[in-house]
């Protein structure tokens, strides 16, 4: 492994060779950046996997059946598992796809679940991630590229080879394909995961499409082709969300979505990856209640945890939350990017104030967490090793059944104070290994 | 695979013109750059000429390291090579990521070598990443429509450059039956007439003098994209 | 219970050609247990298809497209509709309409106006009437003083507006009181456009206010959608190609038939 870390260099160089880069906005201009890459990479054992396989698959499927249930007949709500309005006033609740039922019943094709481990090696649930969880294509073409500089390392370790993502993926579009090409849909190449999106249509030898390559002809789906050749659509990896997908249903001001798309989906002519509507699972409020859906979906105990949350909507949890604000971090439900995030401990006597206030007239826009004693990882800086946070988006694909995907993106934050990960605020990445042995 | 969008064909000709832009007028900058060391330091006037573009600098240093590096400067090699890069950098899937890692890294080097003493030596590197992106292009690009496609891009460029600097007739027929050879492939729109009436004009030296403005226009009309 | 004898029409003019144009349109009235349609004749051009389908929330929506450049949209229909308020019959109400959308949202100006209300504990329908009657007192009727993505709150704060703001203020402030209410979309009696108001939910039933008139919804309207707010219930929406300007027409006759 040491040969790998000494060639960290070079990967980096083969990665900019690949354009292997996001975008972000500055000053509203468009940059694009290198995604730093550390080559110590995360190792998890098979035992330790084979446990966070379980618990993935038995998150993901309750939280399908959720969505199921909440376009449907509504039945957790109805039974008192979780309050009405957590769910209905949730800006993620699309009444528009009520009484959808998607093809195969599938909602979150493509989950990417957000956990942390602490110092005492058990993992924790972060955040569900079940609109577009982008980030699969780092790690994906990282290991491809560990492996030219380091033969050795992969040699003797065991390493569960993750090039595979293309071929789940792939599956999972066409398990759900109602007849015609798949189509991976992005907003443009000014999209901060741009080579995400070429780079997975480049491997699952999908059309990459814009919007103005797609449109809809009665209540049928088509990709336009050169010399008036058109092919109908069968299975459409959008990455681009829910509010821009269809400007004569959602915001009419969108100009990257294809008009009239939600009536095909709604005849059953085109799957539409990941579902539209599934925010009002992955919200932060709800997060809370996805162990009581676990049990009351899958009558089964959750095998991974939520960090400790507490709702302050609950009168005993909101009195728990103000008494112990200074060591509690408090989200608010409505952001999403690491943005929204504060730690109690971070703020003075006014800004606590003004923060409790806040937890009494808007209880349902936060939730509060107890701050997880994270397992920091090494990274090479300069010379040295230095230990940082960092976390891990493990990628469960549904299709015919549910698979958790042998590696995942792992996010380390190189300001040393800093616990938010997220890349668009200047974290780095590294290779994740599953162990076969 | 299937179709390819109208769209992306548009991006493949463009990429095929531009790279080929790059790369020919890199070869032509070395021939002028070596008269400018010791013969004529203003040959470069020569050059702006030919190529239509405006002469805004002021001697052979500026204009050595605006040409070929400045980004805001429209004409200069850099934009251009960025011209070919926007173009290949949204169909990666259709071109495949090898292929475009050559444009990448031929971008990257001609970065790299602003400022230098001896420019046409360091610039060597971003011809063998553009000549590798030909080779490249020719394995991996499946689509056989797609390769023509880049291919009438080039061929197009090609003619419009070696007329532009007064290339022999032989090698201009030479890249005209390519392009032919490309043309008839694809579905693009093609005006053949057009192209037949600039090969003309190139055949007759007379003309070549007194059409020269015409034959750039009929050649950049021959194919509609 | 009442006859009419229903018109509508709008019509798009387009000073330069415009393509690709998509549409989804919500303008004729369907039947159900206050109005029994019967449609004479609906016409959309220029379109190359036309769907007829059901949104989400239930009314009748259709899609279609233009692909071939044209410089004008129109449709029209017209009917007879048997209306009777007194037929209507109890239903299950959507939970999302208990809950403020992004034009009705529990803004500051909508709470506030509600603080300067006294209501009675009793039902749902005595609370909407005094809502209705304060609302009508304190806001006055100007076209051009707001437009379509006016929010409730922000149509309390100019004091002004029109039938959209009465109805979205309206359904604001009922939601904040936590009476489920929605948007309906629809025609009123008369020559001239077409018009907005509100329902309420109370005892399985939904009930027409029209906070703009402050009057009950009666046997002289036609509804042709409804929803959470203006936004579910826009009569045609559409996408094109073009850098056309465009003037809209529209004409709504409804009479009745003796």
């Amino acid at each position: 492994m040491n040969e790998l870390i000494e060639r960290a260099e070079t990967i980096n160089q083969l990665l900019a060779r690949y354009g292997v880069k996001f975008g972000i906005y500055k000053n509203n201009t468009f940059h694009e950046q290198l995604f730093p890459f550390d080559a110590i990479p995360r190792v998890i054992t098979k035992a330790e996997f084979e446990v966070m396989e379980k618990g993935l698959v038995q998150r993901v499927d309750a939280l399908n059946q959720f969505l199921k249930d909440i376009y449907g007949k509504k039945q957790i709500v109805k039974d008192g598992v979780i309050p009405e309005e957590f769910v209905f006033s949730s800006s993620g609740y699309l009444p528009e796809c009520e009484g959808i039922l998607p093809p195969k019943g599938i909602y979150s094709h493509i989950s990417g679940i957000d956990l942390v481990q602490a110092k005492d090696k058990s993992w924790y649930i972060l955040e569900d991630n079940l609109r577009i969880p982008s980030g699969a294509s780092y790690p994906l073409i990282a290991r491809e590229l560990c492996r030219r500089a380091s033969p050795a390392t992969f040699r003797n370790n065991g390493v569960i080879d993750n090039r595979n993502y293309a071929a789940l993926l792939k599956e999972t579009m066409e398990h759900v394909n109602c007849g015609g090409i798949c189509v991976i849909m992005t907003p443009g190449r000014y999209n901060a995961a741009y080579f995400e999106h070429s780079y997975l249509a480049e491997r699952t030898n999908s059309v990459l499409a814009t919007c103005s390559d797609l449109f809809v002809e009665n209540n049928c789906l088509y990709y336009k082709g050169y010399g008036q050749k058109k092919q109908k659509v069968g299975a459409l990896y959008r990455r681009i969300s829910d509010e821009y997908l269809d400007p004569c249903t959602f915001l009419p001001e969108s100009l990257i979505g294809i008009p009239n798309l939600m009536s095909a989906y709604r005849a059953g002519n085109v799957s539409v990856i990941n579902a539209p509507g599934n925010g009002v699972a992955d919200d932060k409020g709800i997060y809370y209640f996805v162990p009581k859906m676990i049990e009351y979906y899958l009558k089964e105990e959750p095998i991974l945890k939520n960090a400790p949350t507490y709702l302050p909507f609950y009168e005993k949890d909101r009195s728990y939350v103000l008494e112990n604000l200074e060591k509690l971090v408090i989200k608010d439900v409505s952001e999403a990017g690491g943005y929204g995030v504060v730690f109690g401990r971070d703020l003075d006597k006014e800004q606590l104030e003004r923060m409790r206030g806040l937890l009494i007239t808007q209880s349902r826009r936060f939730i509060a967490q107890e701050v997880i004693d994270f397992l920091d990882l090494e990274i090479v800086e300069g010379y040295e090793r230095v230990e940082r946070k960092a976390d891990l988006r493990a990628f469960v694909l549904t299709g015919e059944k549910t698979r958790v995907w042998a590696s995942g993106l792992t996010r380390f934050s190189r300001n040393p104070d800093s616990f938010v990960v997220n890349s668009s605020q200047g974290g780095g990445f590294k290779d994740t290994w599953v162990l076969s042995h | 695979m299937g179709t390819i969008s109208l769209e992306k064909m548009n991006h493949l000709f463009w990429l095929g013109r531009y790279a080929e832009r790059v790369y020919t007028t890199l070869r032509m900058f070395d021939w002028y750059y070596d008269v400018m060391i010791d013969k004529n330091p203003m040959e470069y006037q020569e050059y702006c000429r030919r190529l239509a573009i405006p002469d805004i600098y002021t001697d052979v240093e500026n204009f050595t390291q605006s040409y070929l590096f400045d980004g805001n400067n429209a004409d200069s090699m850099y934009a251009n090579l960025m011209r070919a890069f926007d173009n290949a950098v949204v169909i990666r899937e259709e071109v495949s990521s090898e292929v475009l890692s050559y444009i990448q890294m031929s971008l990257d080097a001609l970065k790299l070598s602003a400022g230098c003493a001896a420019p046409v030596l360091e610039l060597q590197k971003v011809t063998d990443y553009l000549l590798a992106f030909w080779g490249c292009a020719d394995d991996y690009v499946e689509n056989e429509e797609s390769r023509n496609v880049l291919k009438c891009g080039k061929y197009l460029e090609r003619l419009d450059l070696y007329f532009r600097f007064d290339y022999p007739t032989a090698m201009l027929e030479k890249e005209y039956s390519k392009l032919k050879n490309r043309m008839c492939r694809v579905k693009l729109v093609c005006y053949d007439e057009k192209l037949e009436e600039f090969i003309q004009i190139v055949r007759n030296p007379e003309a070549r003098k007194k059409k020269y403005t015409e034959a750039l226009e009929l050649l950049g009309e021959a194919v509609e994209v | 219970m009442k006859n009419l004898r229903f018109y509508y029409r709008m019509r798009l003019t387009f000073d330069q050609p415009v393509k690709e144009h998509d549409f989804a349109l919500r303008f004729v009235p369907y039947s159900d247990s206050v109005q029994r349609i019967d449609i004479a004749g609906k016409t959309v051009e220029p379109a190359d298809w036309l769907q007829e389908e059901r949104d989400a929330f239930g009314n009748h929506l259709y899609i279609g497209r233009c692909s071939r450049p044209h410089d004008y949209f129109m449709y029209e229909v017209k009917g007879t509709a048997k209306v009777d308020a007194g037929c209507r019959v109890k239903e299950p109400c959507r939970e999302c309409y208990a809950y403020p959308s992004k034009l009705t949202a529990g803004e500051p100006e909508v709470k506030r106006f509600l603080e300067n209300v006294c209501l009675p504990d009793g039902g749902a329908f005595e609370k909407a009437c005094i809502l209705m009657q304060r609302l009508y007192d304190v806001f006055a009727y100007e076209p051009g003083a707001t437009d379509i993505y006016t929010t409730a709150g922000e149509a309390l704060r100019g004091g002004r507006g029109v039938c959209q703001d009465y109805a979205h203020i309206f359904i604001a402030l009922c939601r904040q009181c936590r009476i489920p209410a929605r948007y309906v979309a629809g025609l009123q009696i008369g020559e001239g456009a077409t018009h907005a108001w509100a329902e309420i939910y109370e005892d399985g039933m939904w009930k027409g206010f029209d906070p703009t008139h402050n009057r009950f919804v009666d046997d002289v309207y036609i509804k042709l959608s409804h929803g959470r707010d203006y936004t579910d219930c826009i009569l045609d929406r559409g996408i094109f190609y073009g850098q056309a300007n465009q003037e809209q027409e529209i004409y709504v006759n409804v009479e009745e038939i003796v």
